[in-house]
């Protein structure tokens, strides 16, 4: 083994220590985390007040966190409960379900504490900005419990010296809302969407910031962090604040209206709506489902995001969820998928079927050719590729149906990935949630061992005795790199190694049937 | 530079990515090596647009075998040292062959 071979072999090993290491011990790492996290967050929240020259945008919303956060109204249903503050914001909105609850077990909060609120107004004019920051809100209720068909109605006011400001809001079960701005004198305002609650274990790659969606079918996304100058939009048909599963939306705006997204201290983005006396939007604050933003109103699916591959991954999950009417079941939805893909690539794989049957005349050839270029691996693929050539019969897949593979797996992992839809999915047996790492870790390794089978039945032939290590050990390193994906995705490429193992028996029989025949009709010719 | 810096993706993928599917290449040389050798032989552009007809016609709808790359365009280059002539140093054989054509062969004596 030449330095520059230790050297790769060194990264791999340690790669893999690295990554078991990890995944063996989590808990320790994580109550770490917490602690740092509940520092930072305290920390933030001491140095909040004396930083608030820095921006006045975000310090005008951040000082209103220390003056007040008293509940005015609390709007209670079957699948969420919902809190609106004295100063007319959405203050918390907790899903009730068990299946979106965050990694420690607590119902998902879809408002972040820190940060802007959904509904916050700003005035231009800095007197009345003050006053608003001060005076709070009245209303006709304070209690509201919501069901199916008869949403919560809710008229909210703040009467400053000289300025009036109605909300009149109503609140439906499937978690959207109308809003209705009415203010008795003109002033100029903006109107905040509100931030995403920053959730801890955030996927890999799973994008969050805000969009915008407007124009002729234009996304613009700015993800947090990398917010950079203030940017204006007209023509908006929605806005979002969201992260992998969750969104904050307000739609239904008119074609003047201007949408803004500005960036805070950290460089996450900010987006607010400039506001007028007469104002009337739509909103919807809960998870990005895709049958229910459907039934809400259409244009709110195009805030489901699967990043830049979104193009490859909605029609799939299209699909997906049309296989998923059929079972009711995501995790058969996801086998089905794989046999879908499987059948498309149908004709290629039947073509190198057929071909399988010339292949016993070629064989001997073959054979002959190997021994003879034993020690030139270089000069017998040549020698071995002539004969295919000659007699018109390859055995191999090709290049091409493997390279295809890539995209397919890529668009999966982004659905599995940003789709709310499988939280707390089950399927069979012990997986429970198809979104989360299999806490037993046994589809891993059952995907590693059919890893393994599989290259076991297929034929190959290494050049380099370094690559035939790394292949060999390949198998053990997907098992661990696939322990902390979600359970579905390991499901599906743990399904395409069966359907793939099924497909060389199947070829390997007919090939055995074809030489038993042969074999038959030459001792029957031997008998004349 | 852009050669270069493709190239050696080229190596990345040959000693690495090229396991997962590996030993399923219809063709001599395989479809990597192919695009290796059009980009160190032929222009970028060239070498690009040949590359990704092989790899599309890398299935079973076609009949694989024998491929070699073809040169683009010929022209003569000097040899500075003589002893860059021997055997083991040459990489490429350039055949004519039907059409016309310039054949890129890889010699299986070349040690690099």
């Amino acid at each position: 083994m030449s330095a520059n071979q230790r050297l790769i072999l060194a990264v791999v090993l340690s790669f893999v220590f690295f990554v078991g290491y990890t995944t063996i011990f989590p808990p320790e790492q994580s109550k770490n985390d917490l602690n740092i996290t509940a520092q930072v967050q305290a920390k933030q929240a001491t140095t909040t007040l004396p930083d608030v020259t820095l921006n006045h945008d975000i310090s005008a919303d951040e000082q209103v966190e220390a003056i007040d956060t008293t509940k005015l109204v609390v709007l209670d249903s079957e699948k969420f409960s919902m809190t609106i503050d004295t100063l007319g914001r959405i203050s918390s909105k907790i899903l009730k379900d068990e299946k979106y609850n965050n990694n420690e077990n607590v119902h998902s909060q879809m408002v972040a504490q820190i940060g802007t609120k959904p509904l916050h107004m700003r005035f231009v004019d800095k007197a009345l900005n003050d006053e608003a920051l001060k005076v709070p809100y009245t209303t006709n209720v304070t209690k509201v419990s919501i069901s199916e068909g008869s949403p919560a109605v809710i008229t909210m006011q703040q009467k400053l010296s000289n300025e009036t400001i109605t909300k009149k809001m109503r609140v439906y079960a499937d978690g959207h809302y109308d809003l209705h701005i009415t203010l008795s004198r003109d002033a100029r305002y903006f109107l905040y969407l509100g931030q995403h609650v920053k959730r801890k274990g955030q996927m890999m790659m799973a994008v969050h910031g805000a969009m915008v969606y407007h124009g002729d079918d234009l996304t613009t996304i700015v993800a947090d962090e990398d917010a950079e100058s203030r940017q204006n939009f007209n023509d908006v048909h929605l806005t979002s604040s969201f992260d992998q599963y969750f969104a904050s939306i307000i739609y239904g705006l008119t074609p003047n209206t201007t949408v803004t997204i500005d960036r805070d201290r950290e460089g996450d983005p900010i987006v607010y709506i400039a506001g007028s006396k007469n104002f009337t939007l739509n909103g919807y604050i809960g998870p990005k489902e895709y049958k229910v933003l459907e039934s809400i109103d259409p244009v709110l699916t195009n805030s489901i995001e699967y990043g830049w591959f979104t193009f490859a991954s909605a029609p799939l999950f299209k699909v997906l969820s049309w296989l998923h009417g059929f079972f009711g079941n995501w995790g058969w939805a996801i086998i089905a998928l794989t046999l879908l893909i499987r059948m498309i690539l149908f004709p290629l794989t039947y073509k190198g079927m057929l071909s399988m049957q010339k292949m016993k005349e070629v064989a001997p050839k073959v054979k002959e050719m190997q021994a003879k270029h034993k020690g030139d691996p270089q000069r017998m693929n040549a020698a071995v590729m002539e004969i295919y050539k000659k007699e018109g019969a390859n055995p191999l897949g090709g290049c091409l149906p493997l390279l295809l593979q890539i995209p397919v797996f890529y668009a999966i992992y982004r659905v599995l990935l940003n789709s709310v839809e499988l939280q707390g999915a089950d399927w069979i047996l012990w997986v429970n949630d198809l979104s989360r790492m299999d806490p037993y870790y046994i589809l891993p390794i059952l995907m590693g061992a059919t890893m393994f089978y599989q290259q076991h039945i297929t034929p190959n032939n290494f050049t380099d005795p370094m690559q035939e290590k790394i292949f060999k050990y390949l198998p053990v390193i997907f098992t661990f790199f696939f322990i902390t994906f979600p359970s579905g995705l390991v499901l599906y490429w743990f399904v395409n190694n069966i359907f793939s193992i099924l497909q060389q028996f199947i070829v390997n029989k007919q090939f055995a049937a074809m030489k038993a025949l042969k074999a038959a009709n030459n001792t029957k010719e031997e008998g004349k | 530079m852009i050669k270069k810096l493709l190239l050696s993706l080229l190596t990345l993928y040959q000693k690495f990515f090229t396991l997962i599917g590996y030993g399923s290449c219809r063709y001599y040389p395989t479809c990597s090596e192919y695009a290796r050798w059009q980009f160190e032989e032929n222009p970028l552009h060239i070498a690009f647009y040949k590359s990704a007809l092989r790899i599309l016609s890398c299935n079973q709808l076609f009949p694989g075998g024998i491929d070699y790359p073809q040169k683009h365009r010929f022209c003569e280059k000097p040899v500075e040292k003589a002893e860059d002539l021997t055997i083991n140093k040459i990489k490429f054989w350039l055949v004519p062959s039907k059409n016309k054509k310039i054949s890129i062969i890889k010699n299986f004596r070349f040690k690099g």
